[in-house]
């Protein structure tokens, strides 16, 4: 994927023109033709304003994305964010895939919390070919997700602190994270794409080496989880550069069609568990935290009271879950009668989604994913306008978006 | 499955729909024709006993014939999904209205259907390519669109009638001012 800026400049040989004409040709040239009405708006500069072109390659941008800013001083105007540099084409992909290998196309789009994205179309495909997946099935899908989800916050704590200058969050999050992943791989053979979830249940019971390494860890989780906030949640810096910050209302929550922690963290409790439950969720005691500020804070904050909300699911999860097996019987290839079908699961940045259409084909006819970072991204330019360089980072931060998500 | 909200949905809008309404598992499907997109959307976001206020996905789908906008729609007032498809926009040319009035969060979702099927969305202000860069010409999830070869040998390469229209992405202003000059 080449961009039409960068260039050489072709008219650097031509001794007809001068360097001045380069020089005012090559600001020029970075501002493209506008062909809509927003381009033409963002890229019209005003008296004293400038463009600055943020990454692809900035650390702080949590993965490929490249912003164009449009500064006045040091004050953002208006942000224009531009991506693919991260594209795969995974719908595609899934398209020329049967229904089996389609799920493994979709883990790493969200490399933090795979298991989210393989449980979505697991669902879709489900639903399509009328497979009933066995209970102990189920309780083994919530217990491996709600600990992917409190690895996700964990990691997402660290980011947080790590965009606001703080260096130790991340490292201290790291050591839980990686207890974490090591606990999957006991089961699933994978640290971060685990592929684990097949249609009509898991690939594999749960083994004794996990089932005693998540005992010791759920002894000192919780304690675990109030050391690593105590260090960030009355940190001066944080709070105060947090407080107030990128403030999202509830009406514009919805009309962003936010989802997951950003939009409880506005005042809406929707959460896909119990908006529209599915698994075994139902059977399961657990809270939806919700906080009325909107701002940035208020986001990390929502994301902590989350880690204790997953820590009671599991608890639950390892005192019911019944014995049986883990696996439907669902034969290797599968051709779902024609149909349609959607289903959504929570995953730690907000809905997961999949559409798919069957034409009674051994391939998906059409796959759609929807992932929540591509939705949230929008809200940069929404939030950030008004506040410092510094601060765009720090509000992006707390948004939480995974662009191998955003660019599937 | 929800029946109620089924002869909600067909007494409301009974004559615009598309044929039946299809339920299976916990969703809902009704089918519009473009011109009756806004309207119905309109009303399925604003009357009390239905209010879908929240927009969970927005997708383009080319059934190989012709070109569909679905949108998956949740509302507290039923227990399920409810899909609403566009149906029967032109594979040659295909428009469909925007809901960026309603949902400003619909802007990406139908920024990348344009990219992937070339669907216009009419009262988006911002219908460009979003993954593909600029230059690129063809749409990649369109069903004449085949793997692996990069629309090389597909019946979906080459330029659409709509691109045509845009000036070429890789000459810079001064360049089309000098060729103009030229004459």
């Amino acid at each position: 994927m080449t961009s039409q800026t960068h260039r050489p400049h072709p008219s650097l040989d031509d001794p007809s023109i001068s360097i001045e004409d380069v020089l005012r040709e090559s600001i020029v040239d970075t501002v493209p033709v506008a062909r809509t009405e927003r381009e033409a708006e963002f890229y019209t500069l005003g008296d004293g304003e400038l463009l600055l072109n943020m990454g692809p390659q900035h650390p702080s941008t949590h993965g490929v994305l490249r912003v164009v800013l449009k500064l006045d001083g040091e004050r953002v105007v208006d942000i224009d964010p531009v991506l693919g540099y991260l594209h795969r084409g995974v719908e595609k992909l899934c398209e020329n895939a049967d229904w089996h290998q389609a799920i493994c196309y979709t883990d790493p789009l969200e490399y933090v919390a795979s298991l989210f994205c393989e449980w979505a179309p697991v669902m879709a495909f489900e639903k399509l070919a009328d497979v009933q997946v066995p209970r102990r099935a189920e309780y083994i899908r919530v217990l491996t997700g709600e600990l992917n989800r409190i690895a996700s916050h964990a990691l997402f704590m660290g980011w947080f602190a790590l965009d606001l200058g703080g260096l130790t969050p991340i490292l201290w999050s790291f050591i839980e994270r990686d207890e974490m992943m090591d606990m999957l791989a006991a089961i699933t053979g994978q640290k971060l794409l685990f592929n684990y979830y097949r249609i009509g249940g898991v690939n594999g019971d749960i083994s004794h080496e996990f089932m005693s390494r998540l005992g010791d860890w759920m002894t000192r989780a919780g304690h675990q989880v109030e050391a690593n906030t105590g260090l960030l949640n009355e940190n001066e810096i944080l709070v105060r550069r947090a407080r107030g910050m990128g403030v999202l209302d509830k009406a514009t929550a919805l009309r962003m069609a936010v989802t997951g922690p950003n939009i409880r963290a506005s005042g809406i409790p929707f959460d896909v568990r119990r908006a529209h439950p599915y698994s075994v969720y139902p059977e399961l005691e657990f809270d939806i935290p919700t906080r009325q500020e909107g701002d940035s804070l208020a986001r990390y904050l929502l994301r902590m009271d989350e880690i204790k909300q997953s820590l009671r699911i599991i608890d639950q999860c390892l005192h019911q879950m019944p014995d049986g097996p883990v696996m439907a019987k669902v034969p290797r290839l599968i051709r779902p009668r024609p149909g349609r079908s959607w289903a959504a699961v929570e995953g730690p940045r907000g809905m997961y989604g999949t559409y798919a259409i069957s034409d009674g084909t051994d391939q998906p006819f059409r796959m759609r994913i929807h992932d929540p970072s591509f939705v949230h991204l929008q809200l940069v330019s929404l939030l950030t306008p008004g506040n410092l360089i510094a601060d765009t980072m720090a509000i992006m931060a707390s948004l939480d978006p995974v662009m191998g998500g955003v660019d599937k | 499955m929800d029946r109620a909200l089924r002869s909600r949905l067909e007494r409301r809008f009974g004559e615009r729909l598309l044929g039946p309404v299809v339920q299976r598992h916990d969703e809902t499907e009704i089918r519009v024709s473009a011109g009756d997109a806004t309207d119905t959307i309109l009303a399925l976001h604003d009357e009390p006993d239905l209010h879908f206020a929240f927009l969970a996905d927005l997708a383009g789908v080319d059934t190989g014939e012709r070109m569909q906008v679905v949108y998956h729609l949740w509302s507290e007032t039923s227990k399920d999904w409810l899909r609403v498809v566009v149906d029967g926009l032109d594979r040659e040319a295909p428009r469909c209205p925007s809901v960026t009035f309603l949902w400003k969060g619909a802007e990406w979702m139908e920024r990348e259907a344009y990219d992937m099927f070339g669907i216009v969305f009419e009262g988006n202000r911002d219908v460009r390519r979003i993954y593909l860069p600029a230059a690129y010409t063809s749409f990649p999830l369109r069903k004449d669109f085949h793997l692996p070869d990069d629309a090389s040998r597909s019946p979906g390469r080459g330029v659409r009638p709509m691109e045509e229209s845009l000036p070429p992405r890789d000459a810079t202003p001064a360049t089309n001012l000098r060729r103009a000059q030229a004459g």
